[in-house]
């Protein structure tokens, strides 16, 4: 009798766990047309791009948003085996430097044509800088919703007990490399640390592109990660971890120093706008924020964006659909913004809301002369090789020369295997 | 009752729900890997899978970041494996010799670990070994001393090993401790009379007799870390310096990273290799015995 009943609950659980799977594809009304987004916003920006995906909900009836939330570790592995299935999800986000990729995959088509139809954006109200980020002969690929760039924050009670501070007694951030190390070396004592070393990626990317640092020559058929300029901004940075000891070794973790500029122990750290979020939670941590320093010889900093894409299998109504809800994401990007991100709509930029967001708009100075990554398919393997080359020369380990030099073999490597599988055809076009 | 005869197919029946999974999941796969890795396929690339022969396996060997991480995994199962099991031994026998009342409280301590996930585990250890503001150096600035726990590429595996140590030794230790509990006390009584002290009790009685729970937990030892990638892609990612990046973690990475699908497979199969003949050659001395 009891094996009975317990077969009888078992079966009961299931068809009800079926149930609940199944009422989650089912169509709602057979006119209104269901958009399948899928994104990687995980921390609070999740809960952002929740409410912005309500509100389009409630204001477009005939329309039902279903977005899903995926860790960033996984996002892309299942965004492309969907995308080989030619299941893509109708709008997805991804960064600009996926972008190649996913062109290259074919994966992506261009949407111009929605751009500049009559319910489109005016491309001159995009950021130059992140505009090209997404376009390729003329053509857009998507639609950049922000762009999220590296700035200086710093440590405004360190600051002033070390006295860099203004004529009215305000912490004066450094600007140019002396100022820089000036700061550093006052700040560096017991527990201290006058700057940390954040994500070397994005780091010694600015940095380097500061010194007028080139990557890649013209045609992309070669790596240039060893050319001088980009050895000494790599030899500056190591001399500031072992000759100077103004920062801590960096260490695995990226976050390691990140920690200690939270705690207070840091005068300085170079990190994206998007640790805005968290700095604010901090109580104790009185911080300002500012544009890097330039330490080379020109401005630079490094950006990326997230870019709305739309499925390359969906057309019609579907795609009108689909577009709508990027045009509503990108015209209200400064609900988005607010959560530790910067609009590249003009228009946006200069409204009195953005002015209003402090850290936001110094961050924003930077636009003009933001970075990407270079667009390249094998932006991967790049990555890869910047941040291992990065790690050894500020460990000490090898040389600024030897680490750059070891890089630029290996991205020569993978640029010839690129090229022998006739891939070469489509790079940096 | 049923007969003898259903009784044979009601056993296949029993089998066939893991059985087919298995072929599913497991064999398929493991010959669609094979095959692939002879090719050269691009997941996101348009063009079709191409032959190469060995040529995968060609570039795996030639391949820096290949014998780097071969040398890091070589290193872990041979610091972490005879570590492993002495200590989860030594813990065994201490267990075995309290009162059987207070045995179960000691050994929920031991095992307690083991039943965290790896992501717990990785990241309650990512903030021990933190170098800067980590427990573990926070404790000993008090006397002065800094260790670089996972900054420096000479320590960041031994930091690995001894967080594996206490992850890990619950299960063998409670493997060895069904083991110990089965050693009858007459052997004990016998040689105490004879004169023998608690070392030659040890010698000549329990390891003798444990000799083959022994092996069983070396044999899973050395399978298990060799595939080792948790631990070290959680507190470590693999740095510095890609030091402690493993094969599995490498493999991982040339597969989900870069999307070379077939070049991924022939270093599963490389791996496979290694394992088997491990394994080959623990079997044989299990034989011997």
């Amino acid at each position: 009798m009891k094996i009975k009943l317990t077969i009888i609950a078992v079966l009961l659980l299931a068809v009800l766990y079926w149930a609940m799977l199944d009422s989650g594809s089912s169509s709602i009304g057979s006119d209104k047309i269901e958009i399948k987004f899928w994104n990687l916003f995980n921390g609070p920006d999740g809960t952002t791009m929740l409410k912005m995906v309500k509100r389009f909900n409630e204001e477009n009836p005939d329309i039902t948003v279903r977005m899903q939330r995926m860790k960033l570790a996984t996002y892309y592995n299942k965004i492309f085996v969907a995308g080989l299935g030619n299941r893509t999800p109708d709008v997805f986000v991804v960064h600009s430097g996926q972008v190649e990729r996913f062109k290259s995959a074919k994966l992506l088509r261009p949407i111009t044509d929605l751009l500049e139809s009559e319910n489109g954006i005016s491309i001159d109200d995009f950021a130059p800088r992140a505009l090209e980020a997404v376009s390729r002969d003329g053509e857009m690929y998507g639609v950049p919703l922000d762009t999220h760039m590296l700035g200086m924050y710093y440590n405004n009670e360190l600051l002033r007990q070390t006295g860099f501070v203004d004529e009215s007694g305000n912490p004066k951030p450094p600007t140019n490399l002396e100022e820089f190390l000036a700061v550093l070396k006052a700040n560096t004592y017991d527990k201290n640390w006058g700057f940390t070393f954040t994500w070397l990626r994005t780091n010694l990317f600015s940095i380097m592109s500061q010194y007028g640092g080139e990557f890649f020559n013209e045609d992309y058929s070669q790596c240039t990660l060893n050319a001088p300029e980009n050895v000494a901004a790599l030899a500056m940075c190591a001399d500031i971890v072992n000759k100077y000891k103004y920062s801590p070794t960096p260490g695995t973790e990226q976050s390691e120093g990140w920690i200690g500029f939270c705690q207070g122990r840091i005068a300085i750290a170079f990190e994206g706008i998007y640790m805005l979020p968290e700095l604010n939670r901090m109580d104790t941590l009185d911080f300002s924020a500012a544009p890097l320093p330039v330490l080379g010889t020109q401005k630079a900093a490094w950006a990326d964006s997230h870019v709305l894409c739309i499925s390359k299998d969906i057309d019609g109504k579907r795609r009108q659909a689909a577009w709508r809800l990027i045009k509503f994401l990108s015209d209200n990007s400064l609900d988005w913004a607010k959560g530790g991100q910067v609009p590249v709509r003009k228009s946006l930029l200069e409204s009195d809301t953005f002015k209003s967001m402090e850290i936001q708009s110094v961050f924003a100075q930077q636009l003009p002369y933001i970075r990407y990554m270079p667009r390249v398919p094998f932006g991967g393997d790049f990555c890869a090789e910047l941040d291992v080359a990065a790690e050894k020369a500020l460990r000490g380990t090898v040389t600024a020369q030897e680490a750059l030099d070891i890089a630029t073999a290996n991205m020569n490597k993978v640029i010839k295997r690129y090229k022998d599988r006739e891939e070469f055809g489509r790079i940096g076009k | 009752m049923v007969n003898n005869k259903s009784n044979k197919y009601l056993g296949y029946l029993f089998l066939l729900p893991y059985l087919s999974v298995f072929v599913v999941f497991l064999i398929v796969p493991l010959i669609y890997g094979l095959a692939l890795s002879f090719f050269g396929w691009e997941m996101l690339s348009p063009e079709p899978p191409q032959f190469l022969g060995l040529g995968n396996y060609k570039e795996a060997l030639e391949s820096d970041y290949f014998v780097k991480a071969l040398w890091a995994t070589v290193r872990f199962v041979v610091m972490s494996v005879p570590l492993n099991v002495f200590v989860a031994l030594l813990v065994a026998c201490g267990i075995n010799s309290v009162a059987q009342k207070r045995q179960g409280f000691y050994r929920a301590i031991y095992f307690l670990p083991t039943l965290l996930t790896i992501s717990v585990a990785g990241i309650l250890w990512t903030w021990f070994y933190n170098s800067e503001f980590g427990l573990f150096n926070h404790i000993l600035s008090y006397f002065d001393i800094k260790i670089p726990w996972v900054t420096d590429p000479n320590m960041a595996m031994k930091s690995i090993v001894i967080m594996t140590l206490w992850w890990t030794l619950g299960g063998a230790m409670m493997i060895l401790l069904a083991g110990l509990s089965n050693i009858p006390k007459q052997f004990y009584e016998a040689a105490s009379l004879d004169g023998a002290n608690v070392w030659h009790r040890f010698i000549h009685i329990t390891i003798p007799t444990l000799k083959p729970v022994l092996l069983f937990v070396l044999v899973m030892q050395v399978i298990g870390s060799f595939q080792v990638f948790g631990q070290t892609y959680i507190i470590t990612g693999g740095g510095p310096e890609l030091s402690t990046r493993v094969l599995v973690h490498y493999i991982y990475d040339v597969a989900f990273g870069e999307y070379r699908m077939g070049y991924s497979a022939a270093l599963s199969w490389l791996l496979f290799l290694v394992i088997a003949v491990f394994s080959i050659i623990q079997f044989r001395v299990m034989r011997e015995k």
